[in-house]
């Protein structure tokens, strides 16, 4: 019976946020050490404005995780795994201990800056819950024939996250709430997160991380790309880059924890996104956000300690 | 004439296997000269005893797990253990693929492996293990006296005496057939034990069939999976068990069956003291099992229906209850339950009248699987439950009913019911046009599609719509459309012809709940013998003790 550490990505974010940490040594620690080296006020970052940049949004669900991460080892608790979604991933390797803080901070600011620039407009995001996979495929070969509309993220049994350019999602969003979709909407999302459309942040991302040093993660590190516990440190290197460009395979992510012995996931995240899915998949688990307060998990976990 | 030239191997030694086993055991005399091995000493014990490349048979099934065993031999230096053949009913447990990926291990056998079913799929697509084969329970115990004979049998105890007798209780399981398949073939048997103790309330396996035994830091892994919570039965679910009560057990006169997992047969149990009982049907249908101690059979048991259970393991709860009711279940002079799986498993296959399951897909064919993309699951004891023995020569009143022709040769056929709902949770349809399974066993290039249930073994279906008497059928088209006529709303139920399913119901084909003189408006919760667990606890004056999961009150 192990405990699973789960990061969040884009869509996670809320405005003042980061004002909402808690009073914690370590997360005064973290900001500090933010500030000296992104050279600004990392609490300005959290604005419903500075939301609209993915950069910010990025580097404060990176924060927001880190400094939690802190807290907690801090105050006695060690995952035994760790997975994040999306850039989320950047947070999960510094858990396992592959990657510093501050590369893993000045990756964060550039994975998004390279990706606000990729496709500066006209590009998002939607999600499409209430259909299979496999109805969801066969909806994109109908609905979809010159494949401009890509599979980001594959959530849930039945929740996915699809990308591409908005004249693109709007035209299919409407066909998949045709045909018998629970939800097809588009999200507050200005980039088309993991598909080809970002081949070349790949590329660049590829480049950096081969500049930095990795170390040997201490627990396993759940892949976006390739859902696999990984605990080579070359291969959370490839997928850092790689799952910029390719679906985010969450859904096996969870499960593979999950046959691993995972059974309480707690989320490092302002939301609850995250652990909502996997209480709603596994009755046997649990899972709980820190935004349903610290003390929460604090003791969750600590009764969860004295029985396992 | 030229007679044979027998050139006997005068140089051959006819113990090799004996002696390997004496040289192994000579190995571990620095660490104890009995049978008890000290528990902080077990992964020395497993690098001494275990051989590369050894073909090694560790317990675990749906239920129970040798799981002190099966941690010590993930924690072993893979460099002295490795190239292990993994024989497991069930792979459920994360260290049983550790040993994979620690190279400990590098071939399996198994029979289930739905706790672990996506990571054994990863696995192969990995090259991190190779698979022998996925059996059905029966299958793999047969192949351990054939072909895949152990040389290290792992398993789990209650109890031992210093002599390595051991008691299994209520939880006797596949014990016995692990041990035996190695203890008369020189291969070395090792159990783990809650407890070593001067005197056992009784001797399940003797201590001569047992190589060491080993006291675990804690008892042995216990799954209570056959509990199923009343709360949860639905009214569609309700008005399934009244078809099937009705149109089959009633119909066939079913004497003797076995129910599978689910909350569609525990609509069924329950309803036996109430709605069958007001039919009149006490002791006609439904006296003699081959089942798990289910705790929403206590109302029938209570109500005085059931002569007889024998099970293929125990439920966590139920031990005290089942004390109580010698004459119901299988008790040893201690009082406690003797489950034997592989025993339960034959007697289910062959002494039984009926089965009923479910399913998580049908084709149209009435092909059954409850394989789903990228994993790779198999399915433990349903498939031995779940088709017609062909040689099968005792008869009773349900067997022969099932036959359909003036063939001198006739025979009868086992009853194979899959009960489902046309569309499961998420909406999707149970109906399609291709089982996942079809795609899955491709992608893991097995010999065959891992199909659960196969349609020519189906006899009956019963959905929410009706019930369709597949054994009357005597073409694959009227099969067909049968099922078509029940499958509801799903592709192939749209693909009905409301004409032809009308003929089929004038021939007796199909049965809607009216047929039957059921209103559907009657399948009412209200009509549960037991609506909870606790009333569970109610009617059995307290002896059965759920466990804290299903504790609501």
């Amino acid at each position: 019976m192990s405990i699973a550490f789960l990061c969040p990505g884009q869509g996670s974010q809320q405005p003042g946020m980061l004002h909402r940490l808690p009073d914690h040594p370590q997360v005064q620690k973290t900001m500090n050490d933010a500030e000296d080296l992104l050279k600004k006020d990392v609490f300005s970052l959290d604005t419903e404005k500075e939301f609209q940049s993915t950069t910010a949004v990025q580097i404060s669900l990176f924060l927001w995780s880190i400094a939690m991460y802190r807290v907690f080892r801090a105050e006695g608790v060690k995952p035994d795994m760790a997975a994040g979604h999306s850039v989320g991933a950047f947070s999960a390797a510094v858990i396992v201990e592959a990657l510093s803080f501050k590369e893993a901070l000045k990756l964060v600011r550039k994975r998004g800056k390279w990706m606000e620039e990729e496709h500066p407009s006209g590009y998002g995001m939607g999600v499409v819950t209430g259909l299979s996979y496999n109805q969801l495929k066969r909806l994109l070969k109908e609905h979809d024939s010159n494949k401009t509309v890509y599979i980001a993220n594959l959530n849930a049994d039945d929740q996915f996250t699809i990308s591409g350019s908005q004249t693109a999602l709007d035209v299919f969003l409407k066909s998949a709430s045709n045909e018998g979709a629970r939800k097809a909407e588009l999200l507050n999302v200005t980039v088309p997160s993991h598909c080809e459309l970002m081949r070349d942040v790949t590329k660049k991302m590829r480049q950096a991380l081969n500049e930095i040093s990795f170390s040997r993660p201490k627990i396993p590190y759940a892949g976006n790309a390739i859902a696999r516990a990984f605990l080579d440190a070359e291969r959370i290197r490839e997928d850092l880059a790689e799952s910029i460009s390719k679906p985010v395979r969450w859904n096996e992510t969870v499960h593979l924890y999950y046959e691993r012995g995972a059974r309480l996931f707690v989320e490092l995240s302002p939301q609850a996104v995250l652990s909502d899915l996997v209480n709603k998949t596994f009755p046997e688990a649990r899972a709980i956000s820190v935004s349903n307060g610290l003390e929460n998990c604090l003791f969750l976990l600590e009764r969860y300690n004295r029985k396992s | 004439m030229n007679p044979i030239q027998v050139q006997r191997e005068k140089t051959r030694s006819w113990t090799t296997r004996r002696d390997a086993k004496r040289k192994r055991k000579d190995g571990l005399s620095g660490i104890t000269d009995g049978k008890v091995i000290p528990t902080e000493s077990i992964v020395d014990v497993l690098e001494t005893l275990i051989k590369p490349g050894d073909r090694v048979v560790l317990e675990g099934d749906n239920q129970k797990q040798a799981s002190f065993l099966s941690q010590a031999l993930s924690s072993v230096n893979p460099e002295k253990v490795k190239r292990l053949h993994m024989i497991m009913s069930s792979v459920s447990r994360p260290e049983h693929l550790d040993l994979f990926e620690k190279n400990i291990a590098e071939r399996v056998d198994f029979a289930f492996s739905g706790p672990q079913s996506l990571r054994v799929a990863q696995m192969l697509e990995d090259e991190k293990l190779t698979i022998g084969g996925i059996h059905t329970y029966i299958e793999l115990y047969g192949r351990l006296f054939i072909d895949l004979i152990p040389k290290v049998a792992l398993v789990a105890a209650d109890k031992a005496d210093s002599q390595g007798n051991l008691y299994t209780g209520a939880n006797t399981e596949e014990t016995p057939t692990l041990v035996e398949a190695a203890a008369f073939r020189d291969g070395i048997v090792i159990a783990q034990v809650n407890d070593i103790t001067k005197e056992l309330p009784r001797v399940d396996i003797p201590g001569s069939w047992v190589d060491y035994i080993v006291e675990a830091d804690k008892p042995y892994q216990l799954e209570p999976l056959f509990t199923r919570d009343p709360r949860h039965i639905s009214e569609i679910q309700i008005l399934m068990a009244m078809m099937t009560i009705r149109g089959v057990y009633e119909k066939h006169k079913v004497q003797s069956l076995n129910h599978g997992i689910g909350f569609n047969t525990a609509a069924i149990e329950l309803l036996l003291p109430t709605f069958a009982e007001k039919l009149g049907l006490k002791g006609e249908i439904c006296k003699h099992w081959a089942l798990n101690p289910h705790p929403s059979l206590i109302p029938a048991i209570e109500s005085g229906w059931i002569e007889s259970i024998h099970c293929f393991g125990g439920e966590v709860g139920m031990e005290k209850y089942i004390e109580a009711r010698p004459d119901v279940f299988f008790t040893g002079p201690d009082g406690s339950l003797r489950s034997n799986r592989t025993l339960s498993q034959l007697a289910g296959q062959y002494a039984v009248d009926l089965f009923v399951g479910s399913t998580l897909q049908m084709d149209r064919d009435g092909n059954s699987s409850t394989v789903t993309s990228g994993r790779l699951a198999g399915f433990g004891g349903a498939p031995n439950m779940g088709h017609d023995p062909g040689g099968r020569r005792h008869s009773t009143p349900a067997w022969l009913n099932m036959i359909n022709s003036d063939d001198p040769l006739a025979r009868g056929k086992k009853l194979v019911v899959q009960m489902v709902e046309t569309f499961q949770s998420g909406n999707q349809p149970v109906f399609v046009e291709s089982l996942d399974a079809v795609e899955v066993g491709k992608e893991a290039k097995l010999d065959t599609a891992p199909v659960m249930i196969y349609g020519s073994d189906v006899t009956h279906l019963v959905t929410e719509e009706g019930i369709a008497y597949l054994y009357k059928t005597d073409s694959m088209e009227e099969k067909r459309a049968a099922i078509a006529s029940v499958a509801g709303v799903t592709p192939i139920g749209l693909e009905r012809n409301a004409k032809r399913a009308e003929q089929l119901r004038r021939d007796g084909i199909i049965a809607l709940p009216e047929d039957l003189k059921i209103r559907r408006t009657d399948a009412k919760r209200s009509l549960l013998a037991a609506k909870s667990v606790e009333e569970l606890v109610d009617w059995s004056g307290g002896l059965y003790e759920p466990p804290a999961k299903f504790r609501s009150w």
